[in-house]
């Protein structure tokens, strides 16, 4: 990946010094071997703190919202999964294509980091995996939307997304209601899953409001299942499957599961339809258009 | 939504929509009984509630 490395800072060198973008969004060591971090550079002189490896797997799309009420023209760097956001954000009117100069990257899935602190402060037994969890149902890790790209064009693999989801959905009733009880049970309202996701991109989140408080904000297993009961069918039809809330919640609770499920339900009801595919008004999400022969079966 | 609750583990048929005009008396309180019907049926719900002790 240094190979990378290198042609990404030629190229944000290059933008900012003819001034084509006035900052690049991309990823810099962190505080150890294991991490890198978001990072915005300005400055040509700045440009080798810019790395792409193989443990970038945040997503720079969702950092887009900070920005929209800038006119600077951003360099982004995408993978599959952020170029899905990217075209997610361009759809909700967050940012506007030509605001935008995207420099693309075929991504073979990314490390855990997480899992490196875990396993280097001893906290975790377990060998870090090659692959995060969120890469492993990756069906597009080639950017769908860029100017300019990276490495070479990767291969998904197998479509196994929902085999989570059908393994609950063959659980009785009761089953399903005290597992999802007990794996909420632990989440702390830290909002970090909001945070993380592209799809999160309300000027004003409800889960913020006081007046009318519309979830009960104490951390207790209903109101936090409440709480991603909501999230879920705000993002539904939005998600686009980058598994950053999941990975960003630091209890581990599972949330793709209730993503997934309304993917699966989105698809079936008004698909098939996978979101922030391409620019295309046919890909707008079926829950924010207008259509007369709409199949009313979403309530 | 009803799938999605119904794949949380809420009975399907705690939760009903329907579209009644401000015309329609007779279709609203037919939909009211046929709801409290069905509720009765599944009996008093455990999930989702909030516990006051």
């Amino acid at each position: 990946m240094s190979d990378n490395t290198a042609k990404a800072r030629e190229i944000a060198k290059k933008l900012l010094q003819d001034g084509t973008v006035a900052m690049v969004l991309g990823w810099e060591k962190g505080s150890e071997p294991y991490v890198s971090a978001p990072t915005v550079v300005r400055d040509a002189a700045d440009v080798d703190r810019l790395v792409v490896d193989e443990y970038c797997i945040h997503d720079l799309a969702a950092l887009l919202p900070d920005y929209r009420d800038h006119s600077d023209k951003i360099a982004i760097f995408a993978k599959g999964c952020d170029s899905r956001g990217i075209v997610r954000l361009i759809q909700d009117r967050v940012i506007t294509r030509d605001r935008l100069y995207i420099i693309g990257i075929n991504c073979p899935g990314m490390k855990d980091p997480n899992e490196f602190i875990r396993a280097a402060s001893g906290l975790s037994k377990a060998k870090p995996a090659d692959k995060a969890a969120k890469c492993l149902h990756c069906q597009y890790p080639n950017p769908v939307i860029y100017d300019e790209i990276l490495g070479e064009a990767q291969k998904p693999g197998a479509d196994q997304r929902l085999t989570e989801v059908d393994k609950i959905e063959s659980m009785s009733a009761d089953e399903r209601y005290d597992f999802f009880i007990k794996e909420f049970s632990r989440c702390i309202r830290c909002y970090a899953c909001r945070n993380a996701c592209v799809a999160c991109n309300c000027r004003t989140c409800i889960f913020d409001e006081t007046k009318p408080q519309w979830v009960g904000r104490s951390t207790d297993p209903v109101n936090n299942l409440l709480y991603q009961i909501v999230r879920a069918m705000h993002v539904a039809g939005r998600c686009i499957e980058c598994g950053e809330c999941e990975r960003a919640c630091p209890v581990g609770i599972p949330l793709m599961l209730l993503n997934r499920k309304l993917i699966k339900d989105v698809d079936q009801l008004f698909g098939p339809y996978q979101a922030g595919l391409s620019l295309e008004d046919e890909a707008i999400p079926p829950l924010s258009r207008y259509r007369v022969d709409d199949p009313d079966e979403f309530m | 939504m009803k799938s999605f609750l119904q794949y949380l583990g809420i009975e399907p048929e705690r939760y009903q929509l329907a579209w009644i005009s401000g015309s329609e008396g007779q279709k609203f309180a037919d939909i009211m009984t046929h709801v409290v019907d069905e509720i009765k049926k599944v009996g008093p719900n455990r999930k989702l509630r909030e516990e006051h002790e």
